[in-house]
C-alpha cells in the first residue's frame, strides 16, 4: 500500500514568521495566535511545500507518514 | 543625556557603558532573569529580554508599531551638532519611507512586491557569485599570512553582492562603495554624523534615479528593475524606490559584516568548535552560521513604538513608548535554549531571532546565510591554522549593533 503523507507543522517551533505563507499561500495560512498553521494537512505535498519545510527559519515544518508519524521531509 | 564618563560608569541605566557594550550578555542576561520588561528612564525606553516576550512583542506587529522613526519626536541620541538639526529632519523624512518603518497595510503591498526577489531559492541563485567573490578577496589577503577580517573581507563582501543586485557597472563599484560607507553613519553616535549620512543619501539618489527611469523603459533583471516595476504598478512612489534602494545597500552591509566578524571571533574562541567545521566544511557550514548567529548576533536589538496601552508581566506600556527588544538576551534564554551560553555549532534546532521574526523576519536572511556559509566554508578549508592577532578588541558604541573595529587575525 503506498504511503500517506500529511504536512506536520511544530508549534513548539514556528515562531509565525509567515515564510511558509508566502512561498505556499494555498497550504499555509496564520492561525489565532498568529503562527502557521497548515489548511490541508492531507494536501499532496508539491514542490512550494517542500520549499517551505526546507527553508522554514526554524525548521517548524515536515512531511510526515501519516499513519507512523515518521519523518519523510526533510 | 551627556555626562562625564565617570558618571556615566556609575549609571547602572548607562546602556552605551564601555562594560555594556563589550559584554552585553551579561547585562541584559541579568535584566532578562530580575526584570525582563524593564523601564529605563535614561535612555526614555523599554528593554524587553526575554525569548517569550520578544516572540510575542514582534507577532502583535499592530501593538508595536515599527514606524518609529516617523513617530517618536523625542530628539537623537546620542545629540547631534545643533547646526544640524535641519539635516536630521531630511534623515527623518528619508528613512520613514523605509520598507522596515512601515506597517500593515502598506508594508504588506511593499514587501509582497519584493518578496519573489528574495526567496530562498531566487538567493540560491547567488551563491556562486558570492563564493566566487570570497575567493577573490581571499586569493588578495592569503599571501600576506594575516588580515584585518573586517577591512580585507567582511566589508567589501556584501557591498560587492549588493552592487551587482542593483546592476551597477564595474566603473562604478568604487563610487558605490564610498557611498555605502556614508550611509554606515546611520548606526553611529558621533555629534556629527548627520553630515556624513546626508552626504550618502544624496548620492544615492543622484546614483539611483536616472538607474530607475532607465529600468521603467527598459527593465532587466537587477533589484532596481523590481521597485521600478512595483512604481509603475502604485505600490512604491519614487521616493520610496530610492528610498529602498539605499535600504537594500546598508541594511545588508553592517548586518553581514557583523556576522562574519563575530563568527570569525567565535571560532577563533572554540577551538573545539573550529576543528568541528574543518572537519567538513561544506557539511557543518549551514548549521555552524545559524548558531553564528543565535551566540553573537549582528544586530543586538530593535525598536519599535507602541500603538496602544498594552499590559504585560504587570507592567503597563502606554501608548507612544519606545521599546527596544534584545535578540542578544533573547538567543540566551534558558527557557528556549539549553546550556545558551554554550557556542555549539550542530545545535539543532536553532530558533534564534537574529532575523527577528513576524511580519518583519528578516528580507535579506537567505543572502546573509549564504554570504555566512561560503565565508566560514572558505575560511576552514583555506585558513586551518587562523588565530587572533589582538586580544585589544573594540566594539562600536551602538545599542543596536554588534560591531568589532576590527579583528586582526593570522595564519602563517
Amino acid at each position: 500500500m503506498a504511503r500517506e503523507h500529511r504536512i506536520a507543522l511544530d508549534h513548539d517551533l514556528c515562531m509565525g514568521n509567515g515564510q511558509c505563507i508566502l512561498l505556499a499561500p494555498g497550504v499555509f495560512r496564520h492561525n489565532e495566535n498568529r503562527q502557521s498553521e497548515v489548511t490541508d494537512p492531507a494536501a499532496a505535498p508539491g514542490e512550494t511545500v517542500l520549499q517551505a519545510a526546507i527553508y522554514c527559519p526554524t525548521g517548524a515544518i515536515s512531511v510526515v507518514d501519516a499513519l507512523t508519524g515518521e519523518v519523510l521531509f526533510p | 543625556m551627556a555626562s562625564s564618563p565617570t558618571a556615566a560608569a556609575a549609571d547602572p541605566e548607562d546602556l552605551f557603558a564601555p562594560e555594556v557594550i563589550a559584554d552585553p550578555y551579561a547585562y541584559f542576561g541579568r535584566l532578562r532573569e530580575t526584570d525582563p520588561i524593564h523601564w529605563n528612564p535614561r535612555a526614555e525606553l523599554w528593554v524587553v529580554t526575554r525569548y517569550e516576550d520578544v516572540v510575542w512583542l514582534v507577532r502583535y506587529h499592530e501593538l508595536f508599531s515599527s514606524a518609529v522613526i516617523k513617530t517618536d519626536r523625542r530628539p537623537p541620541h546620542p545629540p547631534i551638532d545643533p547646526e544640524d538639526a535641519p539635516l536630521f529632519e531630511q534623515v527623518r523624512a528619508f528613512r520613514s519611507d523605509q520598507l522596515v518603518e512601515n506597517d500593515r497595510p502598506p508594508h504588506q503591498s511593499m514587501r509582497n512586491a519584493v518578496h519573489e526577489y528574495f526567496t530562498p531559492q531566487a538567493m540560491e541563485s547567488w551563491r556562486s557569485f558570492v563564493r566566487a567573490a570570497v575567493t577573490e578577496l581571499l586569493d588578495e589577503a592569503e599571501p600576506d599570512g594575516r588580515m584585518d577580517v573586517l577591512e580585507a573581507l567582511a566589508a567589501p563582501l556584501p557591498v560587492r553582492v549588493i552592487t551587482q543586485m542593483m546592476g551597477v557597472p564595474e566603473e562604478d563599484r568604487e563610487h558605490l562603495r564610498h557611498l555605502a560607507d556614508r550611509l554606515l553613519y546611520i548606526n553611529r553616535g558621533e555629534p556629527d554624523r548627520m553630515r556624513h549620512l546626508m552626504e550618502g543619501i544624496r548620492g544615492m539618489i543622484e546614483y539611483v534615479s536616472p538607474k530607475v527611469d532607465e529600468r521603467t523603459a527598459a527593465p532587466s533583471d537587477d533589484f532596481i528593475s523590481v521597485l521600478a516595476r512595483a512604481e509603475k504598478e502604485g505600490v512604491f512612489t519614487r521616493h520610496q524606490v530610492l528610498v529602498n534602494t539605499a535600504l537594500l545597500l546598508f541594511a545588508g552591509h553592517e548586518t553581514t559584516m557583523n556576522l562574519i566578524c563575530n563568527g570569525t571571533l567565535a571560532f577563533l574562541r572554540h577551538p573545539d568548535q573550529w576543528e568541528r567545521l574543518r572537519a567538513d566544511p561544506a557539511g557543518a557550514s549551514r548549521l555552524a552560521v545559524e548558531e553564528c548567529l543565535r551566540y553573537d548576533p549582528p544586530v543586538k536589538s530593535t525598536q519599535r513604538i507602541a500603538a496602544e496601552d498594552v499590559e504585560r508581566r504587570g507592567k503597563t506600556i502606554r501608548k507612544g513608548d519606545r521599546i527596544r527588544w534584545f535578540m542578544a538576551a533573547a538567543n540566551r534564554d534558558p527557557r528556549a535554549f539549553e546550556d545558551p551560553d554554550r557556542f555549539d555549532i550542530g545545535r539543532q534546532p536553532n530558533p534564534h531571532v537574529s532575523f527577528g521574526a513576524g511580519i518583519h523576519y528578516c528580507l535579506g536572511a537567505s543572502l546573509a546565510r549564504i554570504e555566512g556559509q561560503e565565508v566560514f566554508r572558505a575560511l576552514a578549508e583555506r585558513l586551518d591554522s587562523l588565530r587572533l592577532e589582538s586580544e585589544e578588541l573594540e566594539y562600536a558604541p551602538s545599542i543596536q549593533f554588534r560591531s568589532l573595529t576590527s579583528l586582526p587575525v593570522a595564519w602563517a
